[in-house]
């Protein structure tokens, strides 16, 4: 069996921070790996250890060189081995949409053929949130968004899973493999890379695909969205905190509802 | 030359400073004000391999040089100096057993201690044997297949937590070499005979555990005997230069930890309507504290390096990197504390604790005076 992970890493920006065009200036950000995406390699990783069977990790990121660093942790947390797409088509584009990281994700589907594939439910930069089900829709397998527990029953062909819906409603359904799910944080206890692991991992594999080996040209990374602006949003106001027990809360907060022109005719 | 870490070193950095940051900030100020050993902390270190890491593969351990075992040092200690001395020295007096034990020894000691289930120590000092490591006195006699052993310990880290202790013994006190007459034996915390009195009101690393050993007619077999008999105080001799390094190690964490804190609170600290980093006294008072830290570490890193690739240099230059490194964590230390102001004289902040976590360095694995003899001997060209 094979999982394929799909990974990120994404910029940190510090609190504060300049500008630079249509970016924050580099000296302002720290890469690191995508906070979900730490649940879904955890979430693989087990699966390969719970299993009784040979249970293959690979983890996929669109990225450049530097981003190999990140990726080598996930690799010291337990990933088999790495792919990592990119491209000097890539060099210039601001913001890379859905359809863009779709067909370079189905490309190295299809290079893969893995059974599962499991994404984080968004990625803590550009938070579109959507990449995980928009591949799943191209690949043309099962899906499931926003796990937040999972029983693989491999043999079966069937992941049982938990779903976080709005407003505090769970799912529980069933996916038939081969299957993408966008991992929830919380679904697990992301482990610390070993010291053992951060040493066998400088020997494993991150192999290196360019457009052309997944059988694209530039026009796969195209994109509809152009980024036009960035700018800081401007502190309007303060939070307003309420003093006093519940009753007295609430009414100060009746108050200033009935100001802001809740419930008037 | 070469001042670049590898890639696998920079990873060990960034890691071991997340686990750190996680699980060992928030805990920290807890295990210094109770004097309470933190075994949770350190179990879950152990699961990262942080427990026993320079310790060989086969045993658990990744086989770590000096200088990997100096960055993990390092960070451990910029967040926490009790706790990362407790995390660090899970395998204290292991040395002796990786390279002059049996592999009976090895198969029995070592792996306990990379898996998390036991902790260990080294049992050297006694009350009227701190430096002067010729005068230890705890007795070592054969009776038949077993050592009997009888003295006590003093300032024995892990003391009252550890399940097992290499003790260094006389068991010739009639050797004619001041050096000849001592061996190290393995003596288990379960023995008849043995106990462990908790020193408590240490000025600091306050959640390492530190105790009074007692020997009270303890039998051991006669297999605990680590290397040959006679030949301890040589054996010990060789780490000095490890341990050392590994000290200095600590205290260039301790001065990296000081210099973070000290720049995030002059940036946040507001006086006169502006952060105090704009003055230009605070001004000088980072750049120097950041100046002397960062020559501290590359002492020390020099001083790890050196354990692996030129012994002829090591003595001088671990004396050199524990005795300045020691220096500049209690100088920076101090000035952290100075920039932080009336903040910085509660434990509110960390820079109160490693204010006081700080001085130990200039104390154990031997004082500054004793470092400064060597380094003075090393040059004379004096054997010791």
């Amino acid at each position: 069996m094979k999982v394929l992970v799909t990974v990120k890493e994404v910029a940190e920006v510090e609190e504060d921070f300049e500008l630079d065009g249509l970016r924050v200036a580099d000296q302002y950000l720290d890469y690191d790996l995508n906070e979900w995406d730490e649940y879904a390699v955890e979430e693989a990783v087990q699966i390969a250890e719970e299993s009784d069977d040979d249970v293959e990790v690979v983890a996929v990121t669109i990225g450049p060189e530097r981003s190999e660093e990140t990726i080598r942790m996930a690799l010291a947390k337990g990933v088999d081995r790495a792919v990592r797409v990119w491209d000097d088509a890539l060099d210039g584009v601001d913001l890379l949409d859905v359809g863009a990281k779709t067909r370079l994700l189905s490309a190295v589907v299809e290079d893969e053929d893995p059974d599962l594939v499991l994404t984080g439910v968004q990625a803590n930069d550009d938070s579109f949130g959507a990449t995980g089900v928009s591949l799943a829709s191209a690949i043309d397998f099962e899906w499931a968004a926003v796990v937040n527990a999972l029983d693989l029953d491999a043999d079966g062909g069937v992941a049982n899973v938990r779903r976080e819906l709005e407003g505090g409603v769970e799912e529980l359904t069933e996916v038939d493999l081969p299957a993408v799910l966008t991992i929830q944080t919380g679904i697990n206890e992301p482990r610390y890379a070993s010291l053992r692991g951060i040493r066998q991992a400088q020997s494993k594999e991150i192999k290196p695909l360019a457009l052309s080996d997944l059988g694209l040209d530039a026009a796969a990374v195209e994109s509809d969205l152009v980024l036009t602006d960035v700018y800081e949003p401007e502190t309007e106001s303060a939070a307003t905190y309420f003093e006093g027990d519940a009753g007295e809360q609430a009414a100060e907060l009746a108050t200033v509802l009935r100001e802001k022109g809740v419930g008037a005719q | 030359m070469d001042y670049s870490l590898s890639d696998e070193q920079r990873a060990i950095r960034e890691e071991v400073r997340r686990f750190a940051e996680n699980e060992v900030a928030p805990v920290a100020g807890e295990y210094d004000e109770a004097e309470k050993y933190p075994a949770e902390v350190v179990r879950k270190a152990s699961e990262m391999g942080l427990t026993g890491a320079h310790f060989p593969v086969e045993y658990g351990g990744v086989g770590y040089s000096s200088l990997e075992n100096a960055l993990v040092t390092e960070e451990l200690f910029a967040v926490d100096p009790g706790i990362g001395l407790c995390i660090t020295s899970a395998g204290f007096g292991a040395e002796a057993i990786i390279s002059f034990g049996t592999d009976d020894q090895k198969e029995r000691f070592l792996p306990p201690i990379t898996e998390g289930e036991s902790v260990m120590g080294a049992a050297i000092s006694e009350p009227q044997a701190g430096s002067d490591v010729t005068s230890v006195r705890t007795r070592a006699e054969k009776d038949g297949d077993e050592w009997v052993i009888n003295g006590t310990k003093m300032w024995i880290t892990n003391g009252s937590v550890g399940d097992y202790f290499v003790v260094m013994c006389q068991t010739d006190p009639d050797a004619d070499d001041r050096y000849a007459g001592f061996s190290q034996i393995i003596v288990e915390a379960d023995r008849d005979g043995f106990s462990a009195d908790k020193i408590t009101g240490k000025m600091g690393i306050r959640a390492s555990d530190t105790a009074e050993l007692v020997f009270d007619d303890v039998r051991v077999p006669e297999e605990n005997l680590v290397g040959t008999e006679g030949m301890g105080f040589l054996q010990l001799m060789q780490f000095f230069d490890e341990t050392r390094t590994a000290v200095a190690a600590q205290a260039v964490g301790i001065a990296k930890g000081a210099c973070e804190r000290a720049l995030d609170y002059a940036k946040e600290r507001e006086q006169f309507g502006r952060s105090i980093g704009d003055f230009q006294a605070i001004q000088h008072k980072l750049a120097e504290m950041h100046t002397a830290t960062e020559a501290a570490r590359q002492l020390t890193y020099k001083s790890a390096w050196s354990v692996d690739n030129d012994e002829d240099q090591l003595t001088a230059l671990a004396s050199m990197a524990k005795e300045f490194a020691s220096n500049v964590a209690t100088d920076v230390a101090d000035e952290a504390v100075q920039i932080h102001g009336g903040a910085g004289f509660v434990n509110d902040h960390d820079v109160e604790r490693l204010y006081r976590d700080a001085k130990i360095t200039q104390i154990y694995e031997g004082t500054t005076e004793i470092q400064k003899n060597i380094i003075a001997r090393e040059l004379l060209g004096k054997g010791f």
